[in-house]
């Protein structure tokens, strides 16, 4: 027989309740732009953020930094080659570098100058604090043009390649198979042999062989979204070319071009320095931080902290874009949307 | 009694980022010898939850066992340490997959993903487990099984792929077999034949199923009791003669008249409206009453406990309380066997 | 099979020929013809290198001529050494950057799977956290800077190991292999870990644990062979990386290999050595590519290659 489980239950309550099925329905969750969401999600990613402070840091200083002295980035003087870094203050802090002193022994001290060097200066006397930040802003300037010039001719390469499909597209793509085929170095190298190096030659240089990943990740996504049946269903349903277009595909291919331009920006900076440091980068007596490096490799077992600010300069730019490309990457990634 | 397997009161939840999501709420299950239960429901409803958590395979963390014992032999799997389970998985208690697809491994020649279960636990020697497994591909019916067994996964078609996935779970003649939705993913002339395997299967073996789906027809073929689970609890169960000819709660009625009938002319597939409960925030009531045509005030803020209809046969519905209106089941549940 | 092969020797054979082209051209293109302005060179000696170049010819004379002398290993004579045959040279010192370029690969790989496992199985944890900031680290910091602090520490300041010369001793090989492998384990820890985790959530991870076989044959059997595969992949990368590593590294370290003579002859303005070298380089990156992609064919069986599309 049935058994009574519950005893506080009252007969009134056996009444019919008015609950609307469709409440069920409702979406619960608030329905986020892709851009918005993309930006949520990467401010909630710590690494990514501290990251882009610390670049944006960088680049503030790599403007305001040479003009924080009288010194000048080329002048010379034979009086003052070769010194430690000294800042007042940090000199106090002894695990930092910035006592002025080189083996022990006080350098400004030992040669009667008055003056602080807050980097130190190379073997021709000239301001290292000076010229790291000057170096700086040529390496992110050729970074960020190689980036660009990546961006506009993969996207261009990559998007005529995917729209005229069939011949055009086999063309294109035989001869980006064989151009991949090319290790980067060998093509970078030729061209500024030719070329002579300089900064716009290093800059093309870069970007002979940048674009190609570029273009493959535009030429596969739209071929990947031209068959997607969410495209179809939104075809289907009667939405237009334009709408295809601005809801489906800027969505789902910007992200990807944004995250690959976002990594060629180190990977251009790590080609500038490397280029510098076998002697094909920027001439002196303009800097890079490649250069300095290279200039600094050459006194460093006598002078080795030359080496050390135009290292942790480049190193952290490297650090911090390949931290906020990965941001980038998961922030803008809608498969992981949760 | 003579039950294999006893579930009481289990509640697994699992932590996400949205809170703690209670998948499973108080399931009570039991399984004799020899026998066939099905659980049925829709997605979410707890039925692949509470087959894994059998098994041990939920992964903790995000998912944890709040609370109730899972009797194998009358021993609680949960207390058992993680070696006592290996022991336990394969041997005792197997299980299929939904998808054949994804179920194998894509680099392990078959023959040697049966294999492994059998060198494990009968401590076979290699080319004694071989025989072995070409033995199970021919009993599963898997044609020139000498030379299947040396094949890879990729070279099955999908319903050949599912009985290789069975004879996996029967290499060690488990006393019970967990199979989640087995032939789902298969097209439905292949259905019918995994079906027919299963039951011929446990005709020779004796061996106990769990029969997880959300397809009244595959229930009918099989089982012999069935559980209807919905928003992680069990809300009725029965023989299957009970639950396809006295159906006393309206999700079961709901869940029946969905099913597609042969004979029905009125061309019409009758759908449940609304969607699963949230069981991040699980109602307090009934689950099903924000669904339910029938909903009445006590539904909503108390959930009913299983009223006992006959010896095999438990509703937890409040309608069956005498306090509530007579409702009588809708004509679209269609009385089978006619 | 057969002619997917065919078809990436096809495509080995086109690009190695573009290569040998643009550098043909580049050299044409060399500000003031190298021939002109090498003033180290003796006129009778500029005299021969004309006639072998055959310089008075027309240039598709000359282009057909290149290709006939390097078809047949001939690749000219350096003109820092006295025109000592290019091709002697390369063979002389090829071996010594083969050697730390496979040390610092195998290395790196070895390093770097044992991490991306570890990091993959343990997801979430701090030794996940820990192997990915070194894997960010290594692939962030160029290893020629990682090279120079290394020879400060190890070298200059503690003395341990030599600084910058050789006699080919294990405990020159130390600081040179360390400096190359670093990228190396990085990028292959990085995606060995991104394979692992998506391998171990797969359905087949839980079928082998529903077998009731032990976590560690459910990792080592199941899933790292599974993760592993794509790992082939970046080796081509990887080959480019260590390449591009070693120009920099022979040189700090004063390795006598090609990377070191490489940086000198640009240095030098040693065409026929660049050019040389340049065609060496590309041709060990496009025969690895090339290896790797039928590898990666032969060990992963659910590829199957019928006709030409694979």
């Amino acid at each position: 027989m049935m058994k009574m489980p519950n005893n506080d239950i009252t007969n009134d309550m056996f009444l019919p309740a008015d609950i609307d099925t469709t409440q069920s329905e409702k979406i619960s969750r608030q329905s986020l732009s892709f851009w918005k969401d993309a930006r949520k999600r990467l401010a909630k990613n710590k690494g990514a953020m501290i990251s882009l402070v610390i670049i944006i840091f960088i680049v503030i200083i790599s403007l305001i930094g040479p003009h924080m002295n009288n010194y000048g980035a080329y002048k010379q003087n034979l009086h003052l080659v070769n010194l430690p870094a000294k800042i007042p203050v940090l000199e106090k802090i002894s695990f930092l570098p910035f006592n002025g002193t080189e083996h022990g022994v006080d350098i400004y001290e030992q040669r009667h100058i008055k003056q602080n060097f807050w980097f130190g200066t190379d073997d021709l006397g000239r301001d290292l604090w000076t010229r790291t930040w000057k170096g700086t802003q040529i390496s992110l300037l050729i970074a960020v043009i190689a980036a660009l010039a990546d961006l506009v001719i993969g996207v261009a390469y990559g998007g005529i390649s995917a729209y005229y499909g069939k011949h055009v597209d086999n063309v294109m793509q035989r001869i980006v198979e064989v151009l991949s085929g090319i290790p980067n170095l060998v093509l970078i190298i030729l061209l500024i042999l030719v070329l002579q190096p300089g900064l716009l030659t290093i800059t093309i240089a870069i970007v002979s062989t940048g674009w190609i990943s570029m273009s493959r990740i535009v030429r596969g996504q739209m071929l990947r979204l031209k068959s997607e049946e969410y495209v179809y269903a939104s075809q289907t349903l009667g939405a237009s070319n334009s709408r295809i277009i601005f809801k489906h595909l800027v969505p789902n291919t910007s992200g990807q071009i944004i995250i690959n331009t976002m990594f060629s920006v180190p990977s251009a900076i790590f080609f500038e320095a490397f280029l510098s440091f076998i002697g094909l980068g920027i001439r002196d007596p303009q800097a890079s931080l490649g250069s300095l490096i290279n200039r600094a490799y050459g006194v460093f077992q006598i002078h080795p902290s030359q080496v050390l600010f135009p290292s942790i300069v480049i190193c952290l730019l490297l650090i911090c874009f390949n931290i906020l490309g990965d941001g980038l990457r998961d922030a803008f990634d809608p498969k992981l949307r949760k | 009694m003579d039950n294999i397997l006893e579930l009481k009161d289990l509640h697994v939840s699992f932590d996400t980022f949205s809170g703690e999501v209670q998948a499973v709420r108080g399931v009570n299950l039991e399984l004799k010898k020899g026998e066939t239960l099905a659980i049925v429901g829709e997605s979410g409803s707890g039925k692949s939850v509470t087959s894994k958590t059998i098994m041990g395979l939920i992964p903790k963390p995000p998912g944890k066992i709040k609370n109730g014992e899972i009797l194998f032999e009358g021993k609680d799997l949960l207390k058992f340490s993680n070696k006592e389970m290996q022991r336990v998985r394969g041997k005792e208690i197997s299980m299929i997959f939904q998808d054949p697809m994804t179920a194998l491994n894509p680099t392990m020649k078959v023959g040697k993903q049966i294999m492994e279960g059998l060198i494990k636990h009968q401590n076979m020697s290699k080319s004694d487990a071989k025989k072995r497994a070409i033995e199970l591909l021919e009993l599963v019916g898997i044609p020139n099984p000498d030379a299947r067994v040396d094949q890879y996964p990729h070279e099955f078609s999908g319903g050949m792929r599912q009985r290789v996935v069975i004879a996996i779970a029967l290499a060690c003649n488990p006393k019970v077999l967990i199979a989640d939705e087995p032939t789902t993913a298969l097209d439905v002339t292949i259905q019918a034949q995994i079906l027919d395997l299963m039951k011929d299967l446990q005709d020779k073996t004796g061996t106990a199923i769990v029969l997880i789906t959300h397809d009244l027809g595959v229930v009918a073929n099989l089982a012999q009791k069935v559980a209807v689970m919905y928003g992680g609890k069990v809300v009725e169960t029965g023989t299957v003669d009970e639950i396809f000819y006295n159906p006393k709660h309206p999700y079961t009625w709901g869940l029946l008249s969905s099913m597609p009938k042969l004979h029905d002319h009125s061309n019409k597939l009758l759908a449940i409206p609304g969607s699963p409960p949230d069981l991040s925030d699980p109602p307090k009531g009934c689950p099903f009453a924000a669904r339910c045509p029938h909903a009445m005030k006590v539904c909503v803020d108390h959930m009913p406990g299983y009223f006992e209809l006959s010896e095999t046969q438990k509703s937890a519905c409040w309608l069956v309380d005498e306090r509530a209106p007579k409702v009588n089941p809708p004509e679209t549940i269609g009385v089978r066997g006619e | 099979m057969v002619r997917y092969v065919l078809k990436r020797i096809g495509y080995m054979i086109i690009t190695f020929f573009v290569i040998v082209t643009l550098t043909f051209i580049a050299m044409k293109l060399l500000p003031g013809t190298p021939f002109k302005t090498q003033s180290r060179l003796s006129p009778e000696q500029l005299a021969q290198l004309r006639h072998y170049y055959g310089l008075d010819q027309p240039i598709p004379v000359q282009y057909v001529q290149y290709l006939w002398h390097a078809l047949h290993g001939d690749l000219g004579g350096s003109f820092q050494y006295g025109m000592r045959p290019i091709t002697t040279m390369l063979a002389e010192k090829f071996p010594v950057s083969l050697d730390l370029g496979l040390e610092a690969i195998i290395l790196g790989a070895i390093i770097g799977i044992l991490l991306g496992i570890v990091a993959g199985i343990k997801r979430g944890t701090f030794i996940d956290y820990g192997s990915m900031i070194i894997s960010v680290l290594g692939i962030s910091i160029p290893s020629f800077i990682f090279a120079v602090f290394l020879q400060y520490y190890f070298a200059v300041k503690n003395q341990w190991l030599p600084v910058a010369e050789w006699n080919g001793g294990i405990s020159y090989h130390i600081l040179p292999v360390v400096a190359l492998s670093v990228a190396v384990i990085a990028n292959v820890a990085r995606f060995m870990r991104t394979e692992m985790v998506e391998v171990l959530g797969q359905d087949y991870i839980i079928t082998a644990k529903a077998k009731g076989i032990s976590s560690t044959a459910v990792v080592f059997k199941h899933a790292v062979r599974n993760a592993m595969i794509p790992v082939i992949t970046i080796l081509g990368p990887l080959t480019a990386a260590i390449i591009t590593g070693s120009l920099v590294i022979e040189n700090i370290f004063a390795i006598p290999g090609i990377g070191n003579q490489f940086v000198e002859s640009i240095l030098t303005n040693d065409y026929p050595m660049i050019m040389g070298t340049t065609e060496l380089y590309a041709a060990l990156f496009i025969i690895t590519v090339f290896i790797v992609d039928i590898l990666y064919v032969i060990i992963d069986p659910r590829i199957r290659l019928t006709g030409g599309d694979a």
